[in-house]
Order: C-alpha cells, then sequence, then structure tokens
C-alpha cells in the first residue's frame, strides 16, 4: 500500500472532516496578523503561519510528513488503523488524537521534524569534516539527521498517543460501556510502545550512542513533563495546584522543550559538531518550544471573537502568572465567584483574568524566549534555512 | 508452515507415565537422551516434529505472554556437570547482590509518586531469572574466550537492562489485561490507576535506553532494541488469531519467542558480544537463551492449568480468561476438535473457560507441552555444552532443568 493511500483512507475511517482542527498544542493559525512586526526585521518577514511552515518545507527539499515509510508500510500500522476504526462512535480520547494526527499530517504541521531538519541545514556541516564523508547529503542534510527528525516525530506521536489514556475508575456512565474505553486503552499502549519500538530502532540504526542517550534522556523528560501535565490538572474543584511561573517552566521544559532540545543537539552531533554548536542548538530548540507553547496558552485569551463556549486549561502560562501576582488565596476566591452550581463560568473567569497582569506578563515571557532562540540562531551563519528558522520565531511571538 | 503437517494422532498411541496432570508424574520415562527402541517409531517421528520446529523458528520467534514461572513435573535427566550440585541462583548472586538498588538508581525521577510507581517492581522480591542467566552467562562466555572469571561492568549493566525492560514490558501488559495482580501483590494500574501506569513503563523503558547507549558499544544497542520491537510484535500477534490450526502452533510458538524468549536470547548475545570476539560464541549464547526462554514460557502456561492460585501470585487459567489459547488448549484441539469453535470466540461464551479447562486436564495436553519444553530444554543445554566447562557453565545447564521443575 503507498504511503498516499495510506494517509488517504485513514481520515475516512476516522471521519475526519474538511475544515481543520485545533490542536491543543498548535498555534491558531488565522489570528496571528500581520501588523506590528515584532523586532523590526525585514519587510519580508511572512504574516501566517503556514507561509513560513511551506516555505521552510521547500528549504529542506519535501513536505514533512515524518512517520518513517517502513513504520507506515507494516502489517501492524493497518492492524492498529483497524482497531481504531473500531472505536469510532466511542468516547475514547485515541480517537481525537488519531484524527489530530492525519489531520495534521495533511497540513504538514509536523513542527519539531522540520525544526530539526532546519537546524541541520543552517549547521552546515562540520570543520571536522572527515568522519562524515561517507554520509550522503540531499539538500544540504545528512541522511542521519532526517532519520533523526522522523525519530523525533515518532516519539512526539508516541506520548500524543500514550497521554490519551484514560483511568477506568474514573469513568462516568456519560462516557459510555466500560469495554470500548478497556478496548481503546489497550490499542493507544501498544500503538504508542509500536512508535516507540520503531523510534528505538530508528536509533539503534544511527550508530551513535551519544544521540541514543540524548533521545532517550529526552524521552525520559517528555514522561515526566506529561505525567506533571496530569498530576496539576484542575480537579473537581477546578482548583490546580499551587504552582509558581518558575515550577510552570520546568515542568514545560520537560514537557515541550526537552524533546526539541535535546533533538537539535543530537542533529549537530550526528554532523559531528563541537561542543559549543551543539550548545546553541539546544538552546535554540529549547527557547522555541517554550514560546510556541506560551503562544498556543495565550490564544483563549488574544482571539478578538467571542465564540460560543469558550475554555482554557487552568495550568496554561497566563493563567499560572495571574496567579502568581494575585496570590493563592484571592486567586481562589475569584475561581469560586466565577463558579455556578459547581460549574466554572469560564468566559467570566477569562474577564477577570484579562483584567489583570497575566495575560501582558505571558507576552513578555513569549518574548523572552523568543528573543533567547534568536540569540542562539546568531552564531549561525546567515542563510535561507536560519532565516527560516527566525521566521518561525517570530510567527510564535507575534501578537496583536 | 503447510509442510509441517504434525502427526499428532499417531503420538497419541504414546503415552507418557501418567495421564494425572499433578506435579512429579510427567516426562518421559527410561533414560534420558536417545529414546527407548521399543517406542521408536513414534517417539522418532514425534521427535523430528519437534527438532523441525526447533529449527524452523530459528530465526523467527515466538512468544508468549509473560507469566510468572511456573511448576511442572520433573524431568529425568540428570546434570551433565558431575556429582557437585551447584545452585545457579545462589552462584548467580554473588555478582547481582545490588541489582535492585542499582537498578532503582537510574530511576532518576524526581517526582515521589512516579519515582514510586516505576521502583515499585523492584524491590527484591522478585526472582531475578533473567539477570541470573545474563551474569552466568557472562562468566561463561569469558571464561571461554580468556579464562577470565570477572564479570565486567557493562555485562552486568546487561543484566540490570534485561530486567527493566521486562518490567517495563510488565507494567503494559498489566494495563492491557487489566490484571489485578502480580507477584503477590496489587498491580501499578490497580494502585495508581491506567494514566501513571502507562508512563510509568514508558520512563522504566526510557532509563533503560539511557543505560544502554552508555554502555558505548552500538551492536549492544542494536542487539537490545531488537528485543523492544520484538516485545511489541508479539503483543500484536496475541491480538490477531489464527483460523488454521496448523497455523496456531506456529503462530503460538511465534509469539512464544517475542514476547519471552527474545529478551533473554539477545541479552545473552548481548553479553556475549561484550565478553569474546568469536561469532560462533555469541551464536551459543543466542540459542542457549532462546531455548531456555521458549521453555520457560511454555511451563508457565502449563502451569496455568496445574496449579491453584494460592502458590502463584494471580490466579490461573488466567491465558483462557484472556482468550487465549496456549500449549496445553493446542494439544487438546487434536484430540477435542470441540474445542475449535471456542479458540476462535476466545473463549468469550460463558462457561466455555470451564469447558475448555476440563477438556486440558482430560487430554494429554499438559504432557504435550511439557515434553516440548523438555526438547527444548535439551537443545539448550546441547548448545551451552560448546563452551568450555567451568562452574558457570554448569550452572547453566542446571538452570534449564529447574525451568522444567518449578512451580512458581
Amino acid at each position: 500500500m503507498s504511503l498516499r493511500r495510506l494517509l488517504l483512507r485513514l481520515p475516512r475511517y476516522l471521519g475526519v472532516s474538511g475544515s481543520p482542527r485545533r490542536l491543543w498544542w498548535s498555534p491558531f493559525l488565522d489570528t496571528i496578523s500581520s501588523v506590528g512586526s515584532w523586532r523590526g526585521q525585514s519587510s519580508r518577514s511572512p504574516a501566517h503561519w503556514n507561509q513560513v511552515v511551506s516555505e521552510a518545507e521547500k528549504i529542506v527539499g519535501y513536505p514533512a510528513s515524518f512517520m518513517s515509510l517502513r513504520c507506515l508500510l507494516s502489517d501492524e500500522l493497518s492492524n492498529i488503523a483497524m482497531q481504531v476504526r473500531k472505536l469510532v462512535g466511542t468516547q475514547h480520547p485515541l480517537l481525537t488524537t488519531a484524527r489530530g494526527l492525519v489531520h495534521e499530517s495533511r497540513h504538514n504541521l509536523q513542527l519539531r521534524g522540520l525544526v530539526v531538519l532546519l537546524i541541520s541545514k543552517a549547521a552546515g556541516p562540520s570543520s571536522m569534516n572527515a568522519s562524515c564523508q561517507n554520509y550522503d547529503m540531499v539538500s544540504g542534510i545528512y541522511s542521519c539527521q532526517r532519520s533523526l527528525a522522523e525519530i523525533t516525530e515518532l516519539i512526539h506521536t508516541a506520548l500524543l498517543v500514550h497521554r490519551g489514556i484514560v483511568n477506568l475508575s474514573e469513568l462516568q456512565s456519560s462516557d459510555g460501556p466500560l469495554k470500548d474505553m478497556q478496548f481503546g486503552n489497550k490499542i493507544a499502549i501498544l500503538s504508542g510502545d509500536f512508535l516507540l519500538a520503531n523510534a528505538c530502532n530508528g536509533l539503534a540504526l544511527l550508530q551513535n550512542t551519544k544521540v541514543v542517550e540524548l533521545l532517550a534522556s529526552a524521552l525520559m523528560d517528555l514522561v515526566q513533563g506529561v505525567y506533571h501535565e496530569n498530576s496539576t490538572s484542575a480537579k473537581e474543584n477546578h482548583i490546580t495546584e499551587d504552582i509558581g511561573i518558575s515550577t510552570w517552566k520546568e515542568q514545560t521544559f520537560l514537557s515541550h522543550g526537552a524533546l526539541l532540545a535535546k533533538s537539535c543537539q543530537a542533529a549537530m552531533e550526528l554532523a559531528k559538531h563541537d561542543a559549543d554548536v551543539q550548545d546553541m542548538a539546544f538552546q535554540y530548540g529549547k527557547h522555541m518550544a517554550m514560546s510556541h507553547k506560551i503562544n498556543s496558552d495565550l490564544q483563549p485569551f488574544i482571539k478578538e471573537k467571542t465564540s460560543d463556549s469558550i475554555t482554557f486549561n487552568l495550568n496554561s502560562a497566563p493563567v499560572v502568572l495571574h496567579q502568581e501576582f494575585l496570590g493563592r488565596d484571592l486567586w481562589i476566591k475569584q475561581i469560586r465567584e466565577a463558579q455556578e452550581k459547581g460549574r466554572l463560568d469560564y468566559a467570566k473567569l477569562q474577564e477577570t483574568i484579562k483584567a489583570g497582569k497575566g495575560v501582558t506578563s505571558a507576552i513578555d515571557l513569549c518574548r523572552y524566549h523568543g528573543n533567547k532562540a534568536l540569540e542562539a540562531l546568531e552564531s549561525f551563519p546567515p542563510s535561507e534555512a536560519r532565516s527560516a528558522l527566525e521566521n518561525i520565531v517570530f510567527a510564535v511571538t507575534r501578537f496583536s | 508452515m503447510a509442510s509441517c503437517r504434525w502427526p499428532w494422532r499417531r503420538c497419541c498411541s504414546w503415552r507418557p507415565a501418567a495421564r494425572s496432570p499433578g506435579p512429579g508424574s510427567l516426562g518421559p520415562r527410561g533414560p534420558p537422551g536417545p529414546p527407548a527402541a521399543a517406542d521408536d517409531g513414534v517417539q522418532m517421528s514425534y521427535f523430528n516434529l519437534v527438532k523441525s520446529l526447533t529449527s524452523a523458528f530459528s530465526n523467527r520467534y515466538s512468544m508468549s505472554r509473560f507469566h510468572h514461572t511456573t511448576s511442572a513435573a520433573c524431568c529425568c535427566s540428570k546434570t551433565r556437570s558431575g556429582e557437585k550440585y551447584i545452585d545457579p541462583f545462589k552462584l548467580g548472586w554473588r555478582d547481582l547482590k545490588d541489582l535492585y538498588e542499582d537498578i532503582r538508581k537510574e530511576l532518576v525521577i524526581s517526582t515521589t509518586e512516579l519515582k514510586e510507581m516505576s521502583e515499585y517492581y523492584f524491590d527484591g522480591k522478585g526472582k531475578a531469572f533473567r539477570p541470573i542467566i545474563v551474569v552466568l552467562m557472562a562468566r561463561a562466555c569469558n571464561i571461554h574466550h580468556n579464562n577470565s572469571r570477572d564479570v565486567q561492568a557493562d555485562q552486568r549493566s546487561i543484566a540490570l537492562i534485561a530486567e527493566m525492560i521486562h518490567t517495563a514490558s510488565l507494567v503494559h501488559d498489566d494495563v492491557i489485561d487489566d490484571a489485578s495482580s502480580r507477584r503477590g501483590k496489587h498491580t501499578v494500574n490497580k494502585i495508581w490507576g491506567e494514566k501513571k501506569a502507562v508512563l510509568a513503563g514508558d520512563l522504566i523503558l526510557s532509563a533503560a535506553s539511557i543505560a544502554l547507549a552508555r554502555i558505548g558499544n552500538t551492536t549492544v544497542i542494536s542487539i537490545l532494541t531488537q528485543v523492544i520491537e520484538d516485545l511489541v510484535r508479539g503483543e500484536f500477534l496475541q491480538l490477531g488469531s489464527k483460523e488454521n490450526e496448523n497455523e496456531r502452533f506456529a503462530h503460538y510458538l511465534e509469539k512464544t519467542f517475542k514476547k519471552t524468549a527474545s529478551l533473554i536470547a539477545n541479552s545473552c548475545k548481548a553479553v556475549s558480544v561484550l565478553g569474546c570476539p568469536d561469532p560462533a560464541v555469541h551464536e551459543i549464547a543466542y540459542q542457549y537463551g532462546k531455548n531456555v526462554g521458549i521453555a520457560f514460557q511454555l511451563i508457565d502456561d502449563v502451569l496455568d492449568f496445574t496449579s491453584c492460585s494460592d502458590r502463584m501470585g494471580k490466579p490461573t487459567s488466567a491465558d483462557l480468561k484472556l482468550g487465549l489459547a496456549t500449549g496445553p488448549v493446542l494439544f487438546a484441539c487434536q484430540q477435542f476438535p470441540e474445542m475449535n469453535a471456542m479458540i476462535m470466540r476466545r473463549f468469550s461464551l460463558p462457561g466455555d473457560v470451564d469447558r475448555a479447562q476440563q477438556y486440558v486436564l482430560q487430554s494429554d495436553g499438559v504432557q504435550q507441552t511439557t515434553y516440548l519444553a523438555q526438547r527444548y530444554c535439551h537443545e539448550a543445554v546441547r548448545e551451552i555444552s560448546k563452551l568450555r566447562p567451568s562452574p558457570e557453565r554448569d550452572a547453566l545447564i542446571q538452570l534449564s532443568e529447574i525451568v522444567l521443575t518449578r512451580d512458581k
């Protein structure tokens, strides 16, 4: 089965409709306006996110659909696709994840892999060229670096899938039959494990133990980050754990920054760049990922239009900052005031937060990280690839 | 596998000593080694069958579900090494004294609960069967190569890594099977919930990968990442089932390899790679691990039928209840074709599990499976005997017999 046919079939199984569905981590495409260039950079700065992405893809040589061919053509994946199909009609989160992934691959939103490719190209071959002479290079990127980009996406996707496991003891009757959830869990675990196994195999093929160590430690970070997401999420009374912004940053680094940062570093290691270059790549990856996450957290607070039902994550950057300014007690009071018969009036809480300093300081924080990312890029020679990386930063730090 | 027409009907005329499934009463009569002349015709065909099975699967791996070790009837082959009985566990433990503590050191986790979950099974109560094999194999290979009796630090790491990979897969398997107890205590998923249990499994796996990378040997990394892939493929094999009876057995053995034997085979191979440059030795180590691993699982599957729940850490007929048709069931099905329908529907109707149990206990399924396990053990012994004699080599021989006679 060709790659194209497989990707074409999956959406039909999953009932993916044409209109793009917002993923929790992706910047909202149509609200990034072109007014107010942030750093006063060249007038060529592209306005829209997808324009940034499609230009970047041209630079790296092909659209960023990263499921490795071998992985996609395997029996297991058709098995998985069939099993996921059985979940249509149930409420298991895996279905949402799968739809999101299919949508993403259609619209080429596999950001991490794209960044790894770009930074590989931006760094170019190292001065210690001798050891890389046997690697083949296409569009300025070594094949091992392309492989690494795939592996990064595999790890990210695996944990995305594992995030969707449900606790059976917490199910309500509105969630549907228990056995559907059990089945969904089973498929989610197996699919995630399958992706991880493919990632491990890919890593072994790179024949570089330092890279294996980097990505394995990134996986460990990511798992801990996901664990924190679960634990600190709001409970029944909508009260989250009392974490300050510095703890939030640590946890967000684990759940969003570590994978990209360490992958970028690993890409440099594959080309045998020295420790300084590796560190700069790490810094870019880390800060870019942080600003991306903060941007995504800010979306519910900066959108102009008032859609019907608004919700937001109570552990997102603006909310955590708002709480920090206000102090815990006052924040809890505000939450209670926004509650009606146990249900949280998000619109009301949103107004309260917008009235405070949370949103503006989140924007500042986003720009701070964006700045750090750009600083890290300065040590790379100017090139198309480097500009593309800069444009990505501009796109995520641009607010109306 | 179409060429392998198992002559089970012919084999029915050959019966081992007793028909009852109690421990201690199974196993072939007569001396170990070549079959007795009187039964030559029938036994030879069976031996050929099994030989063809063992050679057919030399490069394809079967795995069956991970269970704890279970006991079986005694095997009457003597130890090859001579008079002195060496306890392989005692011998191996000398190198593994701080095994669980060292594993816990690899689990560098800041959050208390996550750390607690990840360390849950590394409490020193497991038998550490896999690490024991690994260190014994390490020494046996080192001695064979240059008479060195030391275990290298890297080889010891493999023991840790093997145990960690095994545990990670157990944690995930328990969520998949919705198991409530293991090793006499509640499972991670029952205590902390499914979401966290899956993350704990991922964490242990990532810690194992980091330790693996630190060894700094790309060959060893390739060998052990193969295990991770095999474990997942084994679970997938279990999801599907084969319509054709002949394919079922091959499917079962392949699953058995992937889920159980691959880890042992590849860990043995990895330590041999670290200790000795000779590829023939690597192959010996691999074959030993593979054969012992398959035997281990076959006996496990037998014990699911023959032991009662207070001896094991978990209730029995677990496999049937999960819809799995293991060795004893597949053999029994030859005698009682009415089991086919139950196998196809994975014992899902009420009363299926009990009926299947009855059929198995009435048939010689248990005996046949045990016999098959013995054959695999003999093959393992044959392989390992090619190494230079040493206490560790003899311990490995001993171990293969313990595999057959354990009861938990």
